[in-house]
C-alpha cells in the first residue's frame, strides 16, 4: 500500500506545530465564514487567497483546506436556527433542521449536522487518498487534445447544464474566456488587448476578478437591492449538544446513504454540492414515507443527517478531482486551482510527481481539518451562532475592506483597485439581472488550458483540427458530454410539457 | 431548487427573491435586460479592435494568437443578439405567470418573489467610497483610508450611528494593518500616519 506510506509521510509533514496552527486558523475562519450570513466558502477563499501569498505553499494550502471544509460545517447553522440557509448546499438541510430547532431540539440538530459533515468529508478524503493517484496516473496519458476536451466538458457542464438559461450561462462563460486572453500570449509572445498599458501585460489577475465578482459585486448587490428584505428571527439553541444512542441509531443509516449519494458528484462538473444534497433529502423522504410512523415534516433527524453528509462528501471528492485532473467542479475549486497556479504548481497528473510533499501533506491535513472541525463545532456550535448577531452594515463594510486589502496587498497598484471596482460593478449587474457567475470564473481559469490545448494540438498536426477527435479518451469525453446535454434537454422539455398540462 | 442562477451566492437563497426593475409592459422595463447584451457587445468590439490591430511576431504558426480570441468574439456577438431577442420577446409578452411563480416558490422553499427598484443612494455610497479610497490610499494611508471606507460602506447599508461605526472602522483598519503589514509582512501604505510607525 504505497498510498498509506505516502500518507503517513504527509501526516509527518502536516503535524508540525506551525502547520497545525494554520489548520486551526483555517478551520476557525472557515466555520466563522460558513456561519455568517453573506459569506460563502467561495467568497472566503477568494478573500483569503491574496493574503496567503506571503505564506509557504504547504501552510497556505493547509489553511485553505480548513477554510474549504469549515465553510460546509458552518453553513447549515443559519439554516437550522433562522430558517434561512447560508448557501445553496444547506437548503435541503434547512427543511427538517429548522423544524427540529422549533421543537427545542436545536442543539441536537446542530450536532447531527456537524457529525454528518464529518462522516461525509472523512469518507471522501479516504477515497481521495486511494483514487487520486490512480486518477492522476490515468490522466498522465492526456495530451493537448484530451485537455481541450476536458476543458470543453467543464465549460458546457457548468454553463448550460446547471443554469436555467444556457444563453446566459454561455455568455458568462465567454466573458470569462475573453478576460483570460488579455495579456501577453504565452505561445507567440504577442501582446493582446492591452492597449499598450504595461498594467495589462501580465493579464487581468484571476484574484482580482474573483474577489470583484464574488465579494465586491455581492456587497453592491446586497446594498442596492437585496437589503430591502425582511429578516428572520433566530432560535436560541439550548439543551444538550450531543445525541442520545437512540438518535445516533436513527441517524446513522441516513449519514451513510447521504455519503454514498454525494461521492460521485465530486468528480462530475455539475456545480458542486447542491444537487446531491437535494437527492439525499428526497431519498430519505421516500424511505421515511414507507415507515409506520413517518417523521418527515415533524423534524426528522434523517432529513437533516443525509443532506449534510452528501454535501461534504461531494466537496471532499471535488478536491480529488482538482488535484488529480486539474478539473474544478465549482467556483470554490476554481479559485483553489488559481491558488496552485500562483505558487507555480499545476494541479493534474504531474502534481503528484513534482510536489509529492505538498500533495500528501495537503491530503493529510484534510483528515486533521475534519477532526479539528468536529471538535470546534460539536460542543461550541452555540457560541458560533452568536456570530449571527453581527450587524449587517459592519459585516459588509468589513468584507469591502478585506476586498481592497487583498487586492492592494498582492499588486500594490492603484490600477488594480480601480479594476476591482470596475469588474465588481459588472459582477453586480450580472447578479442583478440573474446571470450565473460560476461559468465566468471557470472560463477564466480553464480558458488558457483550452487555448493552449487547442493550439498545441492543431500545430502538431499542421492545422488539421480533426486531431481533436481522434483519441479514444477525447471521443469518450465528447460522447459523455453529448449524453449529458441530451438528458438535460429531454428533462427540460418533459418539465415544460408537464407545466403545460398542469396549467 | 433555489430559482436563481447563482445558488452559492448567499443573497440568492436568503429571504425573498428579488427581481431587478419594474414589472414588464412599460418601455422602461426593457432597460435592465438590455444592459448585459450591450456590455457583452462592447466587450466583443474591444476584442475585435484588438484582434485587428494586434502585432504578431513573424514566423508564428497557424492557430496564432488571434485564433482563440476570434472564436470568443464571435460567440459574444452571437449571445448578445440572442439575449436581445429573448429580452424583447419577454417584454412583449407580459408576465402573467408572476403569481403562479410565487405560489410554486413558496411551497418548495422560503423564497418569495418581489420586484424592487434600485437603491441609487446606497450604490453611490458603496461605489463612490471604493473609488475615492483607491485614488487617495497612497496619500492618507491604510489605517485612515480603510476606516473611512468602512464608515462609508456601513452608511450605504443604512448604519445611522456615525461615531460607533467610525470606532469599529478604525479598529478593523488598525487590526488588519497590524496583522497583515506587521505580522505577515504585506506592504500597506502608512500614509499620513507614516511618521509614527
Amino acid at each position: 500500500m504505497e498510498s498509506l506510506q505516502l500518507l503517513a509521510e504527509g501526516f509527518a509533514g502536516a503535524l508540525s506545530l506551525e502547520n497545525l496552527v494554520w489548520v486551526v486558523v483555517g478551520c476557525l475562519l472557515g466555520t466563522a465564514v460558513g456561519v455568517m450570513p453573506g459569506l460563502g466558502s467561495s467568497m472566503a477563499v477568494a478573500l483569503l487567497l491574496p493574503v496567503t501569498f506571503s505564506l509557504e505553499p504547504t501552510a497556505a494550502f493547509i489553511m485553505f483546506a480548513g477554510v474549504y471544509f469549515g465553510g460546509l460545517f458552518g453553513d447549515s447553522t443559519m439554516g437550522i436556527l433562522m430558517n434561512t440557509p447560508g448557501q445553496a448546499s444547506a437548503i435541503a438541510s434547512t427543511f427538517e433542521g429548522h423544524k427540529m430547532a422549533k421543537q427545542g431540539r436545536a442543539a441536537q440538530a446542530l450536532a447531527t449536522a456537524a457529525i454528518g459533515a464529518f462522516i461525509g468529508g472523512f469518507v471522501a478524503s479516504v477515497l481521495v487518498v486511494f483514487l487520486a493517484p490512480a486518477l492522476a496516473d490515468f490522466s498522465s496519458q492526456f495530451g493537448p487534445a484530451e485537455f481541450f476536451a476536458l476543458a470543453v466538458f467543464a465549460f458546457v457542464a457548468t454553463s448550460s447544464v446547471v443554469t436555467d438559461s444556457p444563453v446566459k450561462g454561455l455568455a458568462s462563460l465567454f466573458l470569462g474566456l475573453g478576460i483570460a486572453v488579455i495579456g501577453i500570449d504565452g505561445v507567440s509572445g504577442a501582446p493582446r488587448f492591452t492597449m499598450g498599458s504595461p498594467n495589462l501585460f501580465a493579464g487581468v489577475s484571476l484574484v482580482t476578478v474573483t474577489v470583484a465578482v464574488l465579494a465586491l459585486g455581492e456587497v453592491i448587490y446586497v446594498a442596492c437591492l437585496e437589503r430591502h428584505r425582511e429578516g428572520g428571527t433566530m432560535i436560541r439553541p439550548s439543551g444538550r449538544p450531543w445525541l442520545s444512542r437512540k438518535e445516533l441509531r436513527e441517524a446513522a443509516p441516513a449519514w451513510a446513504r447521504g455519503t454514498v449519494i454525494g461521492l460521485p458528484f465530486g468528480i462530475v462538473p455539475a456545480g458542486g454540492s447542491e444537487i446531491p444534497t437535494f437527492l439525499a433529502y428526497g431519498l430519505e423522504k421516500k424511505l421515511d414515507g414507507r415507515r409506520k410512523k413517518p417523521m418527515f415534516g415533524k423534524g426528522a433527524i434523517r432529513g437533516l443527517a443525509a443532506p449534510e453528509a452528501a454535501g461534504n462528501s461531494t466537496t471532499g471528492m471535488a478536491m480529488g478531482a482538482l488535484l488529480a485532473l486539474g478539473l474544478p467542479i465549482s467556483a470554490t475549486a476554481a479559485i483553489m486551482l488559481a491558488a496552485f497556479r500562483q505558487y507555480g504548481l499545476q494541479p493534474g497528473p504531474l502534481l503528484f510527481e513534482r510536489a509529492p510533499d505538498l500533495v500528501w501533506a495537503l491530503l493529510a491535513s484534510f483528515f486533521i481539518a475534519m477532526i479539528v472541525l468536529l471538535i470546534l463545532n460539536l460542543p461550541f456550535a452555540m457560541l458560533w451562532a452568536k456570530l449571527l448577531l453581527i450587524p449587517r452594515p459592519y459585516l459588509y463594510a468589513g468584507i469591502t475592506v478585506l476586498c481592497t486589502l487583498g487586492i492592494y496587498a498582492t499588486s500594490g497598484e492603484v490600477f488594480d483597485l480601480l479594476l476591482l471596482l470596475g469588474i465588481g460593478i459588472v459582477g453586480f449587474i450580472m447578479r442583478a439581472v440573474d446571470f450565473p457567475l460560476a461559468p465566468l470564473i471557470i472560463g477564466m481559469v480553464l480558458g488558457p488550458v483550452a487555448e493552449t490545448g487547442l493550439r498545441d494540438a492543431a500545430m502538431s498536426s499542421n492545422g488539421d483540427f480533426s486531431i481533436l477527435v481522434q483519441s479514444p479518451i477525447s471521443i469518450t469525453l465528447y460522447a459523455v458530454l453529448l449524453l449529458v446535454i441530451g438528458l438535460t434537454a429531454w428533462n427540460r422539455i418533459a418539465a415544460r410539457r408537464k407545466e403545460r398540462v398542469g396549467a | 431548487m433555489s430559482g436563481s442562477n447563482n445558488p452559492t451566492a448567499v443573497s440568492a437563497v436568503v429571504g425573498e427573491r428579488l427581481l431587478f426593475g419594474r414589472r414588464s409592459g412599460r418601455l422602461s422595463a426593457l432597460i435592465p435586460p438590455l444592459i448585459m447584451p450591450l456590455f457583452i457587445a462592447v466587450f466583443a468590439t474591444y476584442l475585435a479592435v484588438g484582434i485587428a490591430t494586434m502585432e504578431i511576431p513573424e514566423g508564428t504558426a497557424f492557430p496564432g494568437p488571434q485564433f482563440f480570441p476570434a472564436i470568443i468574439m464571435g460567440g459574444l456577438y452571437l449571445f448578445a443578439v440572442l439575449l436581445v431577442i429573448s429580452a424583447v420577446r419577454e417584454w412583449r409578452a407580459p408576465a402573467e405567470d408572476d403569481d403562479a411563480d410565487d405560489a410554486t416558490e413558496a411551497t418548495t422553499s422560503t423564497l418569495v418573489t418581489r420586484h424592487v427598484g434600485m437603491d441609487w443612494v446606497s450604490f453611490a455610497w458603496v461605489v463612490g467610497s471604493v473609488l475615492v479610497f483607491a485614488l487617495t490610499l497612497h496619500y492618507i494611508g491604510w489605517v485612515v483610508g480603510a476606516a473611512l471606507l468602512f464608515w462609508c460602506v456601513a452608511r450605504g447599508f443604512g448604519e445611522r450611528r456615525p461615531v460607533a461605526s467610525l470606532v469599529v472602522g478604525l479598529t478593523v483598519s488598525s487590526l488588519t494593518y497590524i496583522a497583515f503589514d506587521m505580522g505577515l509582512g504585506l506592504s500597506l501604505p502608512s500614509g499620513i500616519l507614516g511618521g509614527g510607525f
